[in-house]
């Protein structure tokens, strides 16, 4: 296997076009998913809260929402908002946007269950006697609830970022200059290098996600020593 | 009666500027056209190593018709399967990548006049297909998205059709043996095995199955753009612009030599 | 625009594409459950020759995004295989079993069903780790305190409870494997993405595609969680309530 077709192409895999074009390859990798991961984060964070305070119709409404977010595959999201919404709403988002958009919804829907698992783990003690404190629904959630709910969530966020790393793989089907995106574009123009291409490209991504997961695998020991 | 007429007045006014403004204005006021073109096809479109950008047959068309228009030409990647969702959705403006002329695709998209022929061919490793009735056995891969992929099922119904995502995927396909031949038209593939190391092992049957005109996609209805598009190609082929524009990348001092036989204006 | 339906031809390609959704779905389901729970043994296994290639095989698999794995197994690895293998494979044979004649799937489902297999097992692993991570020790010690073998104390003890925890997570995986098989329209296997995507190139009714491909995935998905819930309102899952 020959490896040259790597070193000659490393600055576009790591950088695409830049400065000559928009920001592309694994940079754009990064920022697509740190983009996704934020507003996953603070989409799920509310979605969970509610999920958690809301009752009756409202909340049934959520479920349906969350669960059609959960059930279609992210492929098919990203690719119908991208080209469909246009025909429908008129409205035209740019690729990048449609994606972090895709991502963070999927990603949102996700973690809202794990923040309300979160929040259901705590004890309804801790409810009643803030509220015997004299303490409002929302100073509860800030001061009492979500101080101690986010260490337990943290694991299952980070693992939700993890999965945001791999799937903006996925953004090469419209088109966005990711890292797949441009790898199969130098693929395509050497021709006779896929495994080696593929390779790199793997490890990447691995180098990315290990490194989550480490952090995730630390802060869980973290914890377990601290509530021991 | 004043507050009537002005109130008229205005409502015409701002509903003269909801109404459907016209895509050429629109490419005049913003000064940016937006071409989407082949990115792995060379020599129609295709990442040019040392510039990182997009070059190619069709990218020099596109040039032309910005600059043309005064404005600056903005490329967006594509592959086959996604040039008419691009063009419906308002993503681009134009598309010039090998995009054939179509009954079908013309009820969704305007065309501007033809400015290449092709036929359509196969690329089998050498020596393995003996007669074109073969194909009706093999398993054939195509690009999702072309007009390839129907007439490979119309002409041939017995073949295993497998899509791809481009040409270069099909091609990797044919090479470790997971399709017997690839079908596409017949410049593009002679454009994909000059690129090739090992082009040797190939060969192109000399017969087409098909006669393609390709032609600019602009957005339905959008006359005034089709107009300057279609007058910008005759243009070109008067000033001898257009040849200059096939001999850099079909001309004889190229990979892919391939002698002109369609100029833009001729019937068919 | 939201307007006519789709003809009787253009169902059809969708629905053959929805049944190789759901076969390739379970197919892979069925072999990945298998092969996460060997590959979670090795990995609590108390031998570093069982559990270090296990830590490998999970962190590369998860820790790589599918695509990627497809495209390496499609495109990369038939690349190296020799000739021979690779024509063989990609030729249609016919094996008559039990008189019911089953046909050679097409190289395309098989890398896709090794690929999806191989990812999904590693999170199916996962999952079962976290399942019997979840049985508390004592229970474990109870066991041997009353006279059980090791491997008893797993069949009767361990395993029941950590794949009662499991249920759930396991099924979601499942639902995994029905969204991820989409991403092999990407190395031409023709599901029910790809054949969305070719309808919508044939027919430009872009709505009509989208819409009843994205109702059968939803219905698909909502079967997988009908069926968890009836499992767990079966008198074997309600006894082993703690």
């Amino acid at each position: 296997m020959d490896f040259s077709v790597i070193s000659d192409n490393l600055e576009y895999f790591l950088i695409g076009a830049y400065p000559d074009g928009p920001l592309g390859g694994a940079a754009l990798t990064l920022v697509l998913s740190v983009l996704s991961g934020v507003s996953a984060a603070i989409l799920g964070l509310v979605l969970g809260i509610a999920l958690s305070s809301l009752k009756g119709w409202p909340r049934g409404i959520l479920i349906a929402v969350l669960g059609f977010l959960r059930a279609i595959p992210v492929l098919m999201l990203i690719f119908w908002s991208y080209f469909l919404l246009p025909i429908i709403f008129h409205v035209d988002i740019p690729a990048l946007f449609t994606v972090v958009c895709a991502l963070s919804l999927i990603g949102g829907a996700y973690l809202a269950y794990s923040v309300h698992a979160g929040i259901q783990s705590l004890p309804d003690g801790q409810w009643a006697a803030a509220r015997a404190l004299g303490m409002r629904p929302v100073q509860v959630m800030r001061l009492i609830i979500l101080p101690q709910a986010l260490p337990i969530m943290l694991p299952s966020f980070l693992n939700q970022w993890i999965s945001l790393i791999k799937d903006t793989s996925l953004a090469y089907v419209i088109g966005v200059g990711e890292l797949s995106f441009v790898a199969t574009q130098v693929s395509n123009r050497v021709m006779v290098h896929p495994t080696e291409i593929f390779l790199f490209v793997a490890l990447v991504y691995f180098v990315f996600c290990s490194s989550l997961d480490l952090l995730a695998n630390f802060t869980t020991r973290k914890q377990a020593v601290k509530h021991a | 009666m004043k507050k009537l007429t002005a109130l008229t007045a205005l409502t015409l006014a701002v509903l003269s500027g909801l109404a459907h403004a016209d895509r050429l204005e629109d490419i005049k006021k913003s000064g940016v056209l937006r071409v989407a073109s082949f990115d792995s096809n060379p020599p129609f479109g295709f990442i040019d190593a040392k510039s990182k950008q997009i070059e190619g047959l069709d990218v020099d068309y596109a040039k032309a018709i910005a600059d043309k228009l005064g404005v600056k030409l903005q490329l967006q990647p594509t592959n086959p399967a996604n040039r008419v969702p691009l063009l419906v959705a308002n993503k681009v403006d134009l598309v010039l990548a090998n995009f054939t002329i179509t009954p079908e695709r013309a009820e969704q998209v305007n065309f501007s006049i033809p400015y290449f022929s092709s036929g359509q061919q196969f690329i089998v490793k050498k020596g393995t297909l003996k007669s074109q009735d073969e194909l009706n056995k093999w398993r054939v891969g195509v690009d999702k998205g072309t007009v390839n992929e129907g007439v490979l099922r119309e002409k041939f119904p017995g073949a295993k059709v497998v899509a791809y995502d481009d040409t270069p995927f099909a091609f990797t396909a044919l090479r470790n043996g997971n399709v017997q031949a690839i079908t596409q038209d017949g410049p593009k593939l002679i454009g994909l095995l000059a690129n090739v190391p090992d082009r040797d092992k190939y060969e192109v049957p000399p017969f087409t199955i098909s006669n393609d005109l390709i032609g600019v996609g602009l957005p339905k209805g959008e006359k005034a753009l089709t107009d300057v598009v279609n007058q910008t190609l005759v243009e070109l082929e008067s000033k001898g612009q257009a040849q200059k524009i096939y001999d850099t990348w079909f001309g004889p001092d190229t990979k892919t030599p391939l002698a002109r036989l369609y100029k833009i204006g001729d019937k068919s | 625009m939201f307007g006519e339906l789709l003809g009787p031809h253009y169902l059809k390609w969708l629905f053959d594409g929805f049944i190789l959704t759901l076969t390739l779905s379970a197919v892979v389901c069925l072999v990945a459950t298998g092969l996460g729970f060997l590959v979670c043994l090795a990995r609590l296994g108390s031998s570093r020759l069982a559990s270090w290639p296990a830590r490998t095989y999970l962190a590369l698999f998860r820790n790589t995004p599918l695509l990627v794995q497809l495209f390496f197994w499609y495109f990369g690895l038939s690349a190296l295989l020799p000739e021979g293998l690779v024509s063989w494979l990609n030729t249609p044979h016919e094996v008559s079993v039990a008189g019911v004649e089953i046909s050679w799937p097409s190289f395309e489902f098989i890398a896709g069903f090794w690929g999806l297999t191989l990812y999904t097992s590693a999170f199916i692993a996962e999952e079962f780790r976290a399942g019997v991570a979840s049985v508390r020790p004592q229970q474990r010690e109870a066991g041997v305190a009353m006279g059980f073998r090791p491997a008893q104390v797993w069949r009767y003890i361990v395993l029941p409870q950590a794949l009662r925890t499991a249920l759930g997570p396991l099924l979601g995986q499942y639902m995994n494997a029905l969204k991820n098989s989409s991403l092999t329209m990407a190395i031409g296997l023709a599901e029910l993405s790809y054949a969305s995507r070719q309808v919508e190139t044939e027919t430009f009714k872009t709505f009509q595609a989208f819409g009843f491909a994205t109702l059968l995935y939803i219905f698909s998905i909502a079967l997988i969680e009908a069926a968890g819930q009836w499992i767990r309102q079966t008198k074997r899952y309600r006894q082993g309530a703690a």
